[in-house]
């Protein structure tokens, strides 16, 4: 088998959600998140920050839908990656955020790490869905991911799950 | 026990670069494939990056490819399709002009290669450049032929000006559902 789970965050409503020693035998990292912030406000965003890196050494673009219109934007020379949309703590209750973020080969150190992320939530008639990317200028392999809401305070129940992907 | 996600192959690009890179005598056990690919153009220059084709089954002649895009640029959206095509468009990847060591990243899904079906696939995608320019797309690709899919080419849609850059990697796996 290929894909391997490594460790899995909770979120209690006080802390972020990150992982922390990372396994270096893997090719790829997947990470799938469930997640709302404790931010006030209908929406917030997940955000990733590589190896406590809180230089001005992140940019990222994407694509966004919110039901009416789609936009395309970016934002650089940020202290992270601004990946998905997701509920706040004034949206209605028990709703969170999805994602499927991937990063490649993340140990190499000829290479910038790129992250891509799958995600959007949806709030009974209001809601976002976006493909959205990140680059960590830094060819450093990655040992360490903070992936938690814009006010660092993830929602009770709010999870993140990191795999190890393996290649032939 | 099933394996859900088994590596088939792996291609890392050394120095000098390659111009194809080709998945043949794909094993017919599996119900799915998945292609990861961490890619970057060492030759080309455009502002939009190197747009890198896949063919199927060595199968470059008969315009029997067709696909669908949603995309953004960093500054504007867009949609269009697009059919006949001799190769189907793998993603846009970074190019000579984007910032330096930066990989684009793509996922290309391929259900029921071995069916008696069309091959229809999806893949999503991302360039990234230090820039406000760079590429998020997603594409629903369609190839007009029901042979089992035992040979995939990432093909150089550039007629030969297309190099991929040292360090590029492209993984390809097989995915197996319950019940195989």
């Amino acid at each position: 088998m290929s894909m391997y789970p490594i460790a899995s965050a909770l979120a209690t409503g006080s802390n972020d959600l990150a992982f922390t020693n990372i396994p270096q035998n893997f090719t790829h990292l997947q990470i799938r998140v469930f997640l709302r912030s404790t931010n006030s406000g209908a929406q917030d965003f997940n955000y990733v920050r590589i190896n406590s890196d809180f230089g001005s050494n992140y940019v990222s673009h994407g694509i966004y839908g919110n039901g009416s219109g789609a936009v395309s934007d970016y934002y650089n020379a940020r202290s992270y990656n601004w990946l998905t949309d997701i509920p706040g703590s004034s949206a209605a209750a028990n709703i969170y955020g999805v994602a499927i973020i991937d990063i490649l080969d993340y140990t190499n150190t000829n290479k910038y790490k790129t992250i891509k992320s799958i995600g959007g939530y949806d709030a009974n008639g209001s809601g976002t869905v976006q493909l959205a990317s990140g680059l960590w200028m830094s060819t450093a392999a990655i040992t360490s991911i903070t992936c938690s809401s814009g006010n660092n305070v993830a929602a009770a129940g709010s999870t993140a799950q990191l795999y190890g992907i393996t290649t032939a | 026990m099933s394996v859900f996600l088994q590596p088939l192959q792996t291609v890392t690009v050394g120095s000098g670069g390659v111009n194809s890179v080709t998945f043949s005598s794909i094993p017919q056990g599996f119900t799915d494939l998945v292609l990861k690919m961490s890619l970057r153009d060492g030759s080309t220059s455009g502002s939009n990056g190197a747009t890198w084709g896949l063919t199927i089954n060595n199968d470059v002649s008969n315009a029997s490819y067709s696909q669908t895009r949603l995309f953004g640029t960093g500054s504007s959206v867009g949609s269009g399709n697009a059919a006949n095509l001799y190769y189907n468009d793998t993603a846009y990847f970074p190019n000579t002009v984007f910032t330096s060591n930066t990989f684009g990243s793509s996922e290309v899904y391929i259900p029921n290669y071995t069916g008696s079906n069309y091959k229809s696939f999806i893949v999503d995608s991302v360039t990234e450049n230090n820039s406000s320019a760079a590429y998020t797309q997603m594409i629903a690709g369609l190839w007009r032929n029901t042979s089992a899919i035992n040979t995939l080419n990432i093909y150089d849609s550039g007629s030969g000006s297309y190099v991929l850059a040292q360090y590029s990697k492209i993984s390809l796996y097989g995915v197996l559902r319950q019940g195989i």
